[in-house]
């Protein structure tokens, strides 16, 4: 019987695809097979046949109305693959519908779906993604059919808005046949009303007189005319009824006389006629039957493990066959037909009361060797084997699923079923990780300790249960801000890789890439920067879902180094190769992201767009109000406080440099920073005594540091000081452009001091030249009154503009909106220009303004022009715009 | 609050321990199950499952306490 069915297996996953690594998810993709019994419909599958001419198709009735066999049926006869999709408790996450639904159409043979990429968030699904989708149906010749069974089971209500949006964007590329028992929230009144619509109901999918009697001639019945009337009448030509009706009149030895009693019964249709037909069954069967109602699907095999006997082999194939209760889906895999699912469950607790947690048990245990994780983990989980599901997980080195991938919530959800009471060191690891993946962080080193003690209590302990501890010890090192600890947790999970299989590894690739990317953020706060970059590249390499929440991560750490090592344009585009990436994989607002605000802030804070920078620095702080790690909440507090210097604001960024930020070992970097920042608020005030003074210690540790001191000097009056310490800044560690411009025009400045205007106007083309590359303005607004004389020259402008043209692939990644072409100094507009321009952002005209300021019109026109010259715009609205937002206004 | 589910047909009493809160009477052709309703993801889920098991729900309607 299965060998028969062999043609009918779905084209497997390509490797590497699947979202899940999950074989067993093929049985999802699987059209079921009719049995032998089974009477094809032409009138029904003529009006599916329609499905060409209509994009949707919905096919609505209740449990056992045949629904399911109508479309496969349907399908089976089609000469093109069918992306067939059961639904199941992915229905309850966008991100896994999608995933699972991509997944069904790349098996089905889209092949141009390959890179469009896919969610790798459970909750979550990009819109970019399914308009990528929406496109690339839309451009093909042929539709695509795709069937989504059991579409009841979808209770995240945007999952049917979001296939709505695809539906009518695919155009004529998509042709979506729902199979479902309750009417989906697609908008079908205005389908029905513009003829895009098949709708297949109850009312149609009853059987008539004539194919009622056909279907019990399937099944060896042969009735008169009248008898079979009035069984549909009995039935109202429900299909699951007659199915068990013909079953159970057969068994009777009287069929006739089976069915006038039938007739005239009261009682619920499918309950009773389950119980005849159940109770006719030998035992051996009756007995398998209430057993696997625990399961949603099961092979033979699994089958075995349930019942104890070596039998269900046969059974299942005859009762298959008889085209009763089981429904094949290929790969020897079957499942219970959902209503007598339903009603074998209700007999099971009758019956056999009591043995249902044992059968999830045993179900529990034979998946752990033969299937899936997540079929596992819920069997061992609804037999309340809490020890057991915890030591499954952990010695699946799947741990690091709390934190990256489709799972994490599932599992989440799942394990917070956990009751107290259930021991081990596995468990207690499982409390850990959900500590450290969600708001509970601090709790997770207790229940570390308790696993690490536990697991050590006899002898070594287990290779699966250290590494879990060693990934989580690594976690919690980096987020307490203990670089050591971490370094040391990692290279114990390095050690214990060897010891696990290599197969095993390999299906966990987040396990690696989380450890890398903790490692770089411990090695990062340690001011480890070439150590750290060196793992966070390794971390950013991948490309597959399962990795995205980390290798974002990584790529804000890299971004954040490029960012202190003075590489404004590098981090910019480090932040957006991070943001690109959590668009690909649809993740809405990722922990992984949560540095590359605050980095992208700090850059546009160099470019003087502060208005962007508040606005980025506004948005990470409302997406995680406490910041998850010393890294980053060292990075917004320097955000912050640069912008808040830029804004003039002195004591407020004195005050927000002041932030504690937690950590069991200070950063260098973090204090060379604020130290920075302290010195440059004292400079502004006028005090470059006392920020030489902050920067002490920090001053040849770190090139901007020694910059800002030599600036410092510069400012006291004293250019030999600040050369002598320029001078002494090593060559291959004076840093990127944003520390080398700072340096040059201090440079220049003491040469315009020293009455060396030739050298200063050379220095000064060189950093201008350098900024402009790289975008910077702050620095050019910090210098000195002297140096910004000689930047606003007319000579050193027009030496500028035949100066190095932009690199183009330095702006190429650019976001347009600040893409635009701006002077590079700003030129003070004078008292008359901002007059001038106060009332023309009040929507004045030229000669109301004229009026207002007792002018001529002339005057104003002429205002108007310098103004214009020195905000470098040629419009009105853009001269109000960029007045704003230079603060001019 | 309390709900009254009539559905068509005579239910044994297999099937009515598929819905273990409510109590239910029998009666010529129907069965009527009544009892507390938590509230209303708890109504539906009665007739998702009333769905699931194939009854055909007649009337349901909240009864005064």
């Amino acid at each position: 019987m299965v060998s028969e069915h062999g043609s009918d297996r779905p084209r497997s996953p390509a490797a590497g695809t699947d979202p899940l690594g999950d074989p067993f998810l093929r049985t999802c993709f699987a059209v079921p097979v009719p049995p032998a019994a089974f009477l094809h419909r032409p009138r029904l599958t003529r009006r599916l046949g329609r499905v060409p001419d209509t994009p949707l198709t919905v096919v609505d009735g209740c449990a056992g109305a045949g629904k399911t066999l109508l479309v496969a049926d349907w399908a089976a006869r089609l000469e093109r693959p069918v992306a067939w999709f059961t639904v199941d408790s992915c229905g309850r996450a966008p991100g896994v519908f999608w995933a699972y639904l991509l997944e069904a159409l790349r098996a089905s043979g889209a092949e141009e779906l390959q890179d469009i990429g896919a969610p790798a968030d459970a909750g979550t699904v990009d819109h970019g993604l399914l308009t990528r989708l929406a496109a690339r149906l839309d451009a093909r010749d042929r539709p695509v059919t795709v069937v989504l069974d059991a579409y009841d089971r979808v209770t995240a209500l945007e999952i049917t808005d979001q296939l709505g949006f695809v539906l009518h964007h695919a155009g004529r590329g998509l042709r979506l046949v729902l199979v479902t028992r309750v009417e989906p929230t697609l908008p079908l009144h205005r389908c029905r009303a513009d003829g895009t619509l098949t709708e297949i109901r109850d009312a149609e999918l009853a059987f008539t007189p004539e194919e009622a009697a056909a279907l019990l001639e399937l099944h060896g019945l042969h009735l008169g005319h009248d008898a079979v009337r009035a069984l549909v009448a009995r039935t109202r030509g429900w299909a699951a009824g007659l199915r068990l009706c013909a079953l159970a009149a057969r068994q009777s030895g009287d069929p006739e006389k089976y069915l006038k009693e039938f007739e005239a019964g009261q009682s619920t249709i499918a309950d009773f006629l389950l119980a005849e037909v159940l109770e006719r069954q030998p035992p051996a069967t009756q007995d398998l039957l209430l057993r696997v109602s625990v399961l949603d699907r099961f092979c033979p095999d699994l089958a075995d493990a349930l019942t104890g006997r070596r039998d269900a082999g046969p059974v299942l194939a005859e009762l298959h066959r008889s085209n009763a209760f089981v429904e094949y889906l290929g790969h020897a895999w079957y499942r219970l037909h959902p209503l007598f699912a339903e009603i074998l469950k209700a007999h099971l607790r009758m019956r056999l009361p009591g043995l249902e947690s044992e059968l999830h048990r045993r179900a529990a245990r034979w998946l752990r060797h033969a299937g899936p994780l997540s079929d596992t983990l819920a069997h061992g989980a609804a037999a309340g084997d809490w020890e057991f599901t915890a030591r499954a997980l952990v010695d699946d080195l799947a741990l690091g699923q709390f934190f990256t991938g489709l799972r994490s919530g599932d599992l989440d959800a799942l394990f917070a079923r956990m009751p107290p009471g259930a021991t081990g060191p596995e468990a207690d690891l499982v409390r850990a990780a959900r500590e450290l993946a969600g708001p509970d962080r601090d709790r997770a080193c207790v229940h570390l300790e308790r696993a690490r003690r536990a697991s050590a209590r006899a002898g070594p302990g287990r290779a699966e249960v250290r590494l879990g501890c060693a990934l989580l010890d690594t976690l919690d090192a980096r987020l307490a801000g203990a670089p050591d600890r971490a370094e040391h947790a990692a290279r114990t999970a390095r050690e214990l890789w060897r010891d696990l299989p290599a197969a095993l590894l390999d299906r966990h690739p987040e396990l690696p890439a989380l450890l890398r990317t903790h490692l770089g953020a411990a090695r990062l706060w340690a001011g480890r920067f070439d150590d750290a970059r060196a793992v966070l590249s390794e971390a950013a390499a991948g490309r597959d879902a399962a990795t995205a929440p980390p290798r974002e991560e990584a790529l804000g750490l890299l971004a954040l180094i490029d960012l202190l090592t003075g590489w404004p344009t590098r981090a910019e585009r480090a932040a957006l190769a991070a943001l690109a990436d959590a668009e690909r994989f649809s993740l809405a607002e990722p922990a992984g992201l949560d540095l590359v605000h605050p980095v992208l802030a700090a850059v546009a804070v160099d470019r003087d767009e502060l208005d962007d920078a508040q606005a980025l620095l506004d948005r990470a702080a409302a997406v995680r109000p406490v910041p998850p790690d010393p890294v980053t909440a060292a990075c917004r507090v320097i955000a912050r406080a640069c912008l808040q210097l830029a804004r003039g604001r002195t004591e407020a960024a004195l005050e927000t440099a002041g932030t504690a930020v937690p950590a069991a070992v200070a950063s260098p970097w973090a204090e060379d920073r604020t130290a920075l920042v302290v010195a440059a608020a004292h400079l502004a005030e006028g005090r470059p005594e006392t920020a030489v003074e902050v920067l002490r210690d920090a001053v040849g540790r770190d090139a901007a540091c020694t910059v800002a001191a030599a600036r410092a000097h510069l400012a006291a009056g004293d250019p030999d000081a600040a050369l002598h310490l320029l001078d002494r800044l090593p060559a291959d560690r004076s840093g990127g452009p944003a520390v080398t411009v700072r340096a040059l025009l201090v440079r220049a400045e003491a040469a315009v001091l020293r009455g060396d205007p030739a050298t200063a106007r050379r220095l000064a083309v060189r950093a201008l030249a350098d900024a402009r590359r790289e975008r910077l303005r702050r620095p050019l607004l910090e210098a000195g009154p002297s140096l910004r004389r000689l930047l606003r020259s007319d000579v050193l402008q027009g030496a500028l503009r035949s100066g190095p043209a932009d690199r183009p692939g330095a702006r190429g990644r650019i976001p347009p909106r600040t893409a635009r072409q701006t002077a590079l100094v700003v030129e003070e507009l004078s008292g008359r220009e901002r007059d001038v321009l106060r009332r023309l952002a009040r929507m004045m005209s030229t000669e109301e303004i004229a009026a207002d300021l007792f002018v001529s019109v002339n005057t104003v026109k002429t205002h108007l022009k310098s103004a214009y010259r020195k905000l470098g715009v040629n419009r009105r609205s853009d001269a109000v715009h960029r007045a704003r937002e230079l603060r001019l206004l | 609050m309390r709900y009254e589910i009539r559905v068509d047909g005579q239910m044994s009493e297999t099937l009515a321990k598929a819905f273990p809160e409510l109590d239910h009477v029998v009666m010529s052709g129907q069965t009527v199950l009544f009892g507390p309703v938590v509230d209303e993801a708890h109504l539906y889920g009665l007739l998702a499952r009333c769905r699931s098991l194939g009854l055909r729900v007649l009337e349901m309607r909240r009864v005064p306490e």
